[in-house]
């Protein structure tokens, strides 16, 4: 997807401490098959931040993802690859 | 219609063509032929994937497998439905023809059989295709077809994906799964480097080249192809048998067995000892795989028993 998570409205809140970063986050559909990807490059770029020793990823569906929860940025870059949002 | 002349020189200007009524018969011909290939290929990958993906070793990849499969039923309906626009039946290309007609690469008639095959198919089957129809998305000179491609590409970035993160974590794991891996892609890479066709010297003419419908060689795909794979491969501690040359300043990939060579697809085997004239892949391919019967039948037979059993309405 030629869009990045914050913009597409997945990340619901990030907090940091002592070099444990919490992270709540939803997907845009219970069955996206690029569930675990989406975890990985998470966790992978995360652990690349300064100070950062663990991420922990809380998965919530509450409340659920609608297109509405998505950035202008994200909405521009989705349209330009010919999703209608 | 266009004269010979004026469609030639639309062509070489580099315009897009949009209908049937701006091309010539031999052009409609190689342009329906190619759609065919590529919308067979998609078509086919459908129950060749499925087949391993049901051994997906979690709900999860399971899921991702099954996503993938929807992706390439997709992209075969892209082509099947501009063929249908050109005048042919779609029912009529999918479900009436004879298994051995189907016009996909030998790869997909040779079972994949576990969760290990099928990522190793996505990292190098889908990279092939990845390169074929990038080639057509970037050059293609019918309009419809080149914008069609626009969100195929996209997808098949997903897939790659999934194949070269499986394929790392497989090797990763060590042991009895990474020997598996590696005798997937022992097997499986020649097959996709065959996948390309004949090599540029026994291949003197290209229509498909001349009419814009693609713009690389099946040498400079293969190479393309092979930049990708190899050092991929090299990088996860997963052996091929290619490496790369710089001859004249330039970076080739060069093979390290006879191409082409014995495959004994019952075994998965292939014999670098045995070179092969391309006489005898042409006969193996013509022959098609193990698989093809079966796989056609799994979309074909449920057609048919669906419309026998609905004729009078019921």
């Amino acid at each position: 997807m030629p869009v990045n998570l914050v913009d597409l409205g997945i990340v619901y809140g990030i907090a940091e401490h002592d070099g444990l970063v919490e992270v709540d986050l939803t997907f845009t559909a219970m069955g996206c098959p690029a569930s675990e990807f989406i975890l990985e490059d998470i966790r992978e770029r995360l652990m690349r931040e300064e100070g950062v020793c663990d991420v922990h990823i809380n998965i919530v569906w509450d409340p659920p993802w609608s297109a509405a929860r998505m950035t202008q940025a994200g909405r521009d870059a989705l349209e330009a690859w010919g999703l209608a949002v | 219609m266009p004269s010979a002349s004026e469609f030639a020189n639309t062509i070489k200007s580099g315009e897009l063509i949009e209908s049937p009524n701006e091309m010539t018969p031999e052009y409609l011909r190689e342009l329906k032929h190619t759609l065919v290939v590529s919308g067979d290929t998609e078509l086919i990958s459908a129950p060749a994937y499925y087949l391993a993906a049901k051994k997906a070793p979690s709900i999860n990849a399971f899921m991702t497998g099954i996503a993938i499969i929807q992706d390439e039923l997709a992209h075969a309906h892209i082509a099947y439905h501009i063929l249908e626009e050109l005048g042919e039946d779609q029912e009529k290309l999918i479900f009436s023809r004879d298994p051995k007609s189907f016009r996909y690469p030998y790869a997909f008639d040779v079972p994949l059989d576990s969760w290990t095959e099928l990522v190793v198919a996505n990292g190098m089957y889908d990279q092939a295709g990845f390169c074929l129809l990038g080639d057509i998305h970037d050059k293609c000179s019918y309009g419809p077809w080149k914008r069609g491609l626009n969100k195929v590409m996209a997808e098949e970035n997903f897939h790659l994906r999934n194949g070269r993160t499986w394929m790392k974590r497989i090797s990763q794991a060590g042991g009895s799964a990474k020997e598996e891996l590696q005798t997937a892609v022992d097997w499986m890479f020649p097959l996709s480097v065959e996948w390309f066709g004949l090599p540029d010297n026994l291949k003197m003419h290209s229509t498909q080249l001349e009419y814009r419908l693609k713009g690389l060689t099946n040498d400079q795909l293969r190479q393309w192809w092979l930049s990708q794979v190899v050092p991929y491969c090299e990088q996860i501690n997963i052996k091929v048998p290619a490496h790369k040359e710089t001859k004249d300043g330039t970076d080739v990939y060069v093979l390290d067995y006879p191409f082409p060579c014995e495959f004994d697809a019952e075994n998965k085997r292939w014999d670098f000892k045995k070179p092969i004239s391309w006489d005898d892949v042409l006969v193996r391919w013509r022959e098609r795989g193990p698989r093809n019967a079966e796989m056609v039948a799994m979309f074909q037979e449920e057609f048919h028993q669906y419309r026998k059993s609905h004729k009078n309405g019921n």
